[in-house]
């Protein structure tokens, strides 16, 4: 063979090689799962960015934010997150067509965060028929960790409402054991979920007793100084709170206005960011000595100011979401999530697949999974391992206590309860 | 007696066609969104038989389609009922409901007829709420099987065009004369000898179960999963924008119509700068109120106008 | 012209009774339901407090309300976007506040434009189709998404404050207590209808108004220019709706969402006062606010979801029983 003929050898070699291995590269292709790219990870929810439930379109846009904080160090793995944010305002039927355009036409490769009971419901059949991740969900019912058998692709985030009631009926045996109990609760599943946890916290028989007075409200109400009145009418002097954010500050403001001073009240912890309380106390509430719940680093608590995890969401949301409150506990929602959400990308193997991301999210390790949002003694949990089904990521809490009226703001107090379920 | 080719039959047999061969085009996906537009289509058809053709303002026909949708929900979720056959008894039970508001309705002429649609529609989802251990509350109720997007697609366009036909001959004969007699002149109706209670009542009944067909449809591509949320005052306002924009008494503009209700957030939400939620808000309502100031008859006057201008020239 | 004046003139004269519509069943009742509830409030504490509870409730609906009432005696049309035009003037305000201007120098400021911001939208956008009552409906539907998109896209969906205009201080007499704001906002509501009452029965530009919602034909051969009264009619109408704004947000907080369950009521409130009347909106919405709360504590089906329908079904008895509402006129259908 002569010098040309020994070049188109290596140059037939060679193309003979580019070829296996593209070849071999695009096999590789075709077994990752949707979305996942060399370079890139796309995952998508649906949120309520208009209509009534709007004012939580905080949290999606949180999690963007430190989203793109990762992409900017690192990404996971080397590959950048894209997350898509779409509206359905709350709507079920918005949001079956725009999760079946993220699975089907943006090919996600999880559905993550989506936002409100109803609309998760709508779609978890079909998710979980179509093997599709729908995780971290920003709602606190409980059907999410329960759900594992037949909905194994589904799991939710935040403490759930029974289990946080629940609290709040231990708290009460414990330490107002005359209380005589009046509740004010939505009349939709997120108020009648927590009252039923309530009760299961009192005790079935103690709750007959203890309970004088459950009044319902629906969010179609101007006013809710009829409910009010009947509690007052009723005697009773803990108040107990199981309402969305605006309801609230109207229940906290009326109860004032009434002249009714229970002597103890428990908000609800969806409704107990700060700013929603000091809205409350300049019209007027008495909210000194009101217990809530936490389980997130409060960036308006005097002693968690020098938290880790308080520094790094300032800094995360003051350089890619500025037009968010740092002091809306909303936002450090949205970041706590997103840092499960990208611990559970980083373990869910070298190429993410989706049944690498559900182990990830059903083995949370505590000692691993430091999630630097999480107020010091709550810890990320969940456990899939040896016969046991733990699929509440949260589940503890810390009690706290409203002190320093309009400018004031929530004290942890007491113990972390554990395994608040 | 000879035959006259309806006038529009090239036209609807061209559409017919496209519609029978598209879904084999489309992905999944767009399929679900031309089902979509079936629905609508549906719905806004039997608002132009109210509103259109004999004059009764209604904002409420997002109840009819929450009559319709939860009949579906609760027979396939207690009884197992096939979803197919839950089609006709959502327009039977529609038809009922609209018959039984159409009798008070007699009373009530132009705005307020429409405040008591407005009441109507505003009303019924509470009603789910508040009978929630048997039509699921918030959490909504769900059927017992679920449908693929083929299915879904052949459903709501085989029902679009079957309804289609009913509202077409139905308009056409005696009927259709005495519905557009009493739109015009009530007055002169009656001296005619036409039934104001029997004729009124009977648009009423009719244009309810189109609605509730849409509605049981509707749950259907909702996952089959029926909930107060979806069945909001909002979904009345837009079958009443999509009739006028189809344009009243005329059914050549309601595919239009479907069209500009069923796609327009769709494609508004690609837009650049207006993509983002609020910004879909603002551009629907820009171009509902210009198509209202340009085209008072909508897609059907339009059509007509176009038609004059052809004979004339 | 001189004929038409006449006929004008000569309407002046009649008996005040067919010109308010005002009826003596309609009095007797509503005398009869004052008795019924001064003797309840007399007899229990907790009905007393509930009718104060539903007094105060019912004066937004009346504030909203009346802005209805003169959108349709002016111009007869249904204003399905007089919330979010209401909630939009608001929103104003509190620009202005954070501009630096003082509460009430915002509020003034904010009414005039408000009147500004409802003739240009009668002149633009409702002119073109006010002879068509659908075409009318939607394009208020329209203006309704348009202005909630634009101002959420500006001012966000989360909670804003504004300070209350007549404060927080809560009076107490015996078991009873109510607001100073909802004494104020009852309190400029009645102070409206006064100016209304004296606008449209005192003064030439009131004539002119009613003679262009009732006769525009007529009214334009008399000289008056009908396009600009309507244009005025809705004006005022806005300013009435940015008061009512002003006055609702203290309950209902700063929110997009804070006129459009008040929007509900409130068209409830009209149709039971009356369409045309605007004492009529004031008497509806108090006495809407006070039902509510005594079905709400005293009959036990009547729970918190059935609140909403309950307005409704009041408004389609109205409609069924007596569908020019309590204080509306009887209208003569002329063959």
């Amino acid at each position: 063979m002569g010098m040309k003929g020994r070049r188109i050898l290596v140059v037939l070699a060679t193309a003979a090689l580019v070829a296996v291995v593209s070849a071999t590269a695009a096999f590789g292709a075709h077994r990752t799962d949707p979305g996942i790219t060399s370079t890139q990870i796309t995952i998508g929810g649906t949120f309520p960015l208009t209509g009534p439930a709007a004012l939580y379109s905080t949290i999606p846009l949180a999690e963007k934010a430190y989203f793109d904080y990762v992409n900017d160090h690192g990404g996971v793995n080397g590959r950048k997150i894209k997350f898509e944010i779409l509206d359905d305002a709350y709507d079920p039927s918005k949001t079956v067509p725009l999760t079946q355009q993220l699975v089907e036409q943006d090919k996600v490769f999880a559905d993550y965060g989506s936002l409100g009971t109803a609309p998760s419901l709508a779609v978890w059949k079909y998710l979980n028929q179509q093997k599709v991740p729908q995780v971290l969900l920003a709602t606190g019912d409980s059907y999410w960790g329960f759900s594992y058998k037949t909905y194994p692709w589904t799991t939710g985030f935040q403490p759930d409402y029974p289990g946080e009631a629940k609290i709040y009926g231990k708290y009460i045996l414990k330490n107002l054991p005359n209380a005589k109990i009046g509740v004010i609760y939505q009349n939709d599943s997120y108020g009648k979920n927590y009252l039923a946890g309530l009760r299961v916290g009192l005790g079935l028989a103690k709750a007959k007793t203890m309970i004088v007075s459950a009044q319902s409200y629906d969010v179609t109400q101007t006013s809710l100084t009829q409910q009010i009145l009947a509690l007052k009418a009723s005697g009773a002097d803990t108040f107990v709170v199981f309402a969305t954010p605006s309801p609230t500050i109207t229940a906290l403001a009326t109860a004032a206005a009434v002249g009714w001073a229970p002597t103890q009240t428990f908000v609800n912890n969806v409704s107990a960011v700060s700013v929603f309380m000091q809205l409350a106390a300049s019209h007027g509430a008495k909210i000194d000595g009101a217990i809530s719940t936490g389980y997130l680093v409060d960036a308006t608590v005097p002693s968690e100011a020098n938290l880790p995890g308080i520094a790094l969401g300032k800094q995360i949301l003051a350089q890619y979401a500025p037009g968010l409150d740092v002091k809306n506990q909303l936002t450090f929602y949205g970041l706590a999530d997103a840092w499960t959400m990208v611990y559970a990308l980083k373990n869910a193997g070298k190429t993410p697949t989706r049944v690498g991301l559900m182990n990830a999210l059903h083995n949370l390790d505590p000692k691993k999974a430091k999630n630097p949002f999480l107020y010091p003694g709550v810890s990320l949990q969940t456990s899939f391992k040896n016969g046991s089904h733990d699929n509440f990521p949260l589940e503890a809490e810390t009690l706290v206590k409203w002190s320093g009226g309009g400018a004031g703001g929530w004290t942890p107090f007491g113990t972390v309860y554990q395994g608040a379920r | 007696m000879r035959w006259r080719i309806p006038a529009g039959l090239p036209v609807a047999l061209v559409v017919a066609a496209v519609l029978a061969v598209l879904p084999f085009e489309l992905s999944g996906y767009h399929q679900v969104l031309a089902a979509h537009v079936g629905i609508y289509f549906i719905a806004i058809l039997g608002l132009n038989i109210l509103t259109g053709y004999t004059g009764q303002i209604s904002i409420g026909h997002g109840a009819f389609m929450a009559i319709g949708g939860y009949t579906t929900a609760v027979m396939s979720h207690y009884h197992h009922t096939n979803l197919v056959l839950t089609l006709p008894l959502a327009f039977a039970l529609a038809f009922a409901c609209g018959v039984l508001v159409g009798i008070p309705a007699l009373r009530f002429s132009g705005v307020y007829l429409a405040l008591a649609t407005f009441a109507l529609a505003v009303s019924v989802p509470q009603l789910a709420l508040k009978f929630s251990k048997f039509l699921g509350g918030s959490n909504g109720l769900e059927t017992s099987k679920t449908v693929s997007h083929a299915w879904l697609y052949a459903a709501c366009w085989s029902c679009a065009a079957i309804l289609f036909v009913v509202a077409w001959l139905l308009l056409r004969g005696r009927t259709g004369r005495a519905f557009r007699a009493v739109r015009d002149s009530e007055l002169a109706a009656v001296s005619t000898g036409i039934s104001l209670p029997i004729y009124k009542t009977l648009a009423f009944g009719v244009s309810a179960a189109f609605a509730g067909v849409a509605g049981s449809l509707f749950v259907i591509e909702t996952n089959g999963f029926a909930q107060p949320n979806e069945f909001g005052v909002i979904l009345s306002l837009q079958i009443l924008i999509g009739a006028a924009v189809a344009g009243l008494g005329s059914l050549r503009g309601v595919l239009v119509g479907a069209l500009f209700i069923g796609l327009l957030p769709e494609i508004s939400s690609s837009a650049p700068l207006i993509g983002s939620a609020h910004g879909q808000d603002v551009v629907f309502g820009l171009i509902v109120i210009a198509i209202m100031i340009l085209l008072p008859n909508g897609v059907a006057g339009l059509l007509a106008r176009l038609a004059r201008l052809r004979a004339r020239a | 012209m001189v004929e038409l004046a006449r006929r004008f003139t000569i309407r002046e004269r009649r008996p005040r009774q067919a010109r308010t519509g005002v009826s003596v069943p309609v009095l007797a009742g509503l005398a009869a339901a004052c008795v019924f509830l001064v003797i309840g409030c007399l007899s229990s504490g907790i009905f007393a407090q509930q009718t104060v509870a539903g007094l105060a409730q019912g004066v937004i609906f009346s504030s909203l309300a009346l802005s209805l009432v003169l959108i349709y005696r002016a111009t007869e049309v249904i204003n399905f976007a007089q919330g979010e035009m209401a909630m939009a003037t608001t929103y104003t305000a509190y620009q202005l506040t954070r501009w630096g201007l003082g509460y009430w120098p915002a509020f003034f400021l904010t009414l005039v434009i408000a009147f500004v911001f409802g003739v240009v939208v009668q002149v633009a956008v409702i002119r073109p189709v006010q002879h068509s009552v659908i075409a009318v409906v939607i394009v208020t539907v329209g203006l309704f998404l348009l202005i909630d998109g634009l101002v959420t896209w500006r001012f966000g969906a989360d909670l804003k404050f504004m300070p209350a205009p007549f404060g927080n201080a809560v009076y107490h007499v015996g078991d009873v207590t109510f607001a100073r704001q909802d004494l104020g906002t009852l309190i400029v509501s009645i102070v409206s209808v006064l100016l209304l009452w004296l606008l449209f029965k005192y003064t030439k530009l009131g004539l002119a108004m009613r003679a262009a919602a009732l006769r525009p034909a007529a009214a334009a051969l008399a000289g008056v220019r009908v396009n600009w009264m309507l244009a005025i009619g809705w004006g005022l109408a806005a300013v009435l709706g940015a008061v009512a704004g002003l006055m609702t947000e203290p309950t209902q907080f700063l929110q997009p969402t804070m006129m459009q369950a008040v929007l509900l009521y409130a068209f409830a409130a009209a149709v039971l006062g009356g369409l045309e009347s605007p004492a009529g909106a004031v008497i509806g919405g108090l006495a809407l606010g006070v039902f509510l709360n005594l079905t709400g504590q005293y009959v036990g089906f009547a729970t918190s979801e059935l609140r909403l329908p309950i307005a409704f079904a009041v408004l389609l008895g109205v409609l069924l029983l007596k569908p020019t509402g309590l204080f509306g006129r009887k209208k003569v259908r002329r063959v």
